[in-house]
């Protein structure tokens, strides 16, 4: 039985300069383990939802409750225990200028955690390179690498909620297709709860236990879980686009 | 050429903390502090204001260094409270501690030079025995800096430098580290005035202008000479304090090198302004190439 862990209460955003709001009235509930995909064309809102989650943007309209608690009133310190987001923008992720090993420690330290037995065979699993470079600085490793290294940080003590805002899309397709399987991989195999922004309909319906779609701001479709299973990624399209 | 050599190491010396401190600001923090120009002078200027009174040496160099600290800590309250950019923080900074150190030295000029200082009695058993001490409590400082350095607390400050965004989303507190960071580059740069005055026999008012300047111009090109040869990653903190010290080593040499080919004095720093331009210019042509 899933449990509910996250729920935006008629959550609303403006910008002073805008005249309809960025996001109006969401409401919507996120279950214990599940990978939401959140759908919507340039300007629907995916990415601020995501940035009102993690404290990037703030707003006093409406609530998002996790686990009993409105962390709109939260610090993004205080919220950086529970809540962990990737984007596509590696210097969003990672200290480019730290090596691999010195970003791992920040992370290590932040959790008060011992040191891992090993890093080298920890980070093999996301991309065998990884592990031979943990003295070499971030900005030294190709676009796929930083965004494997950055999925292995972000996973190794695993945040209530990761947020994955397009953290493929600057990535080349073959590289792109296979972060992705890998992070579908491990979010499910460690029942980590995810909102996924993507374009990728495919992905959408690959990888996504639900589907949100956002219209200019609101909240324009819910796919459930058995919904899904009959949708075709042209149909999946024209609900969402 | 022996006489010039020394000249320039001592006067390299004193100005060793001072490089450190902007190497902090400038290399690690990614900011440029104007407040040194202020903090060098303070530093000097309490120091020789204590010591002049009778205070003990000692006491009188660690009161000069907190007041450093905090010249610093106030650029940073600057910054997290007042939301001043950085640049214009430290330049406002160091403009009101114009009238904190007059307020404080009373006089434009304190004269050390009957006044015990840390090095005098070292100095009137003999001059080695002097910048042998001298030496020494510079060694001590660039030691605990580089210990600081390679502790979990200055890989925060080096990550604060690169991503404070990214550092305050993983939970740390930046503007504890903002402060600590711009206390301690400060911290640095009156410990430099201190000694300096010390060593030169007097604090003067107008003895920090343009220090900043020269420390980054220094800075910038030490770090143009090692730091292509440095491919380790890990020799990369100390690479960067051995620049720092070869930088500033360097300018005086050039400065010395200047005064004794009898150029007007007049001109020095436009020369050296020239100088300096060109060791920016070229760092910046190196960086930008692919």
């Amino acid at each position: 039985m899933m449990m509910p862990l996250l729920h935006f209460e008629n959550l609303t955003l403006r910008h002073p300069s805008l005249e309809r709001p960025i996001l109006h009235h969401i409401e919507y509930t996120v279950q214990q383990g599940d990978c939401v995909v959140v759908l919507g064309a340039n300007g629907s809102g995916k990415s601020s939802l995501l940035k009102l989650l993690d404290g990037r943007y703030k707003t006093n309209e409406g609530k998002i409750i996790l686990k009993n608690k409105n962390i709109l009133s939260l610090s993004t310190q205080e919220r950086a225990g529970c809540i962990h987001t990737l984007t596509q923008n590696a210097q969003d992720n990672l200290f480019l200028n730290l090596t691999l090993f010195e970003n791992y420690q920040l992370i290590q330290n932040k959790h008060k955690a011992d040191e891992i037995d090993s890093l080298a065979d920890y980070l093999r699993a996301f991309n065998p390179n990884l592990a031979t470079k943990l003295n070499v600085l971030v900005a030294r490793l190709s676009g796929g690498e930083q965004q494997a290294f950055a999925l292995a940080l972000a996973v190794l003590y695993p945040p209530e909620i990761l947020l994955l805002d397009e953290h493929t899309s600057a990535l080349d397709p073959k590289t792109a297709e296979h972060l992705m399987a890998l992070t579908a991989h491990i979010i499910h195999e460690r029942q980590i709860t995810a909102l996924l922004t993507t374009h990728n309909v495919n992905h959408a319906l690959a990888y996504g236990d639900r589907i949100l779609a956002l219209k200019e701001g609101l909240v324009h479709d819910r796919i459930e879980r058995n919904d899904k299973q009959n949708l075709t990624a042209e149909m999946l399209m024209a609900r969402c686009y | 050429m022996i006489g010039l050599l020394l000249a320039t190491l001592t006067q390299s010396l004193t100005l060793i903390p001072l490089a450190l401190g902007i190497n902090l600001s400038y290399t690690l923090l990614r900011a440029t502090d104007m407040t040194i120009d202020g903090s060098f002078v303070l530093g000097a200027g309490v120091f020789a204001q204590l010591s002049t009174m009778g205070i003990s040496p000692f006491i009188a160099f660690l009161v000069a260094l907190t007041c450093g600290a905090l010249a610093g800590t106030f650029t940073a309250f600057l910054q997290n409270g007042g939301k001043v950019d950085p640049l214009l923080a430290g330049i406002l900074t160091s403009f009101i501690l114009y009238s904190v150190n007059m307020a404080i030295m009373g006089r434009p000029n304190i004269n050390l030079l009957n006044t015990p200082t840390l090095f005098s009695t070292a100095f009137a058993h003999s001059t080695t025995l002097g910048w042998f001490s001298v030496a020494l409590a510079v060694g001590l400082i660039v030691v605990a800096f580089y210990t600081l350095l390679q502790s979990r607390f200055g890989l925060c400050l080096r990550a604060f430098g690169d991503n404070p965004a990214l550092l305050s989303r993983q939970g740390y507190n930046v503007t504890y580290l903002r402060v600590a960071g711009f206390s301690l580059n400060n911290l640095l740069a009156a410990a430099s005035g201190a000694i300096t005055a010390q060593i030169i026999g007097y604090a003067d008012i107008g003895m920090g202008v343009g220090m900043t300047l020269v420390g980054i111009g220094a800075i910038v090109l030490g770090q143009h000479l090692i730091l292509p040869l440095v491919k380790k990653q890990y020799l990369r903190a100390g690479s960067e304090l051995l620049a720092a010290f070869i930088g500033i080593t360097l300018y005086f040499f050039i400065l010395n090198g200047l005064l004794r080919l009898n150029i007007n004095p007049i001109y020095l720093k436009l020369l050296l302004g020239v100088l300096l331009a060109l060791f920016l210019r070229t760092a910046t042509q190196k960086a930008s190439l692919p």
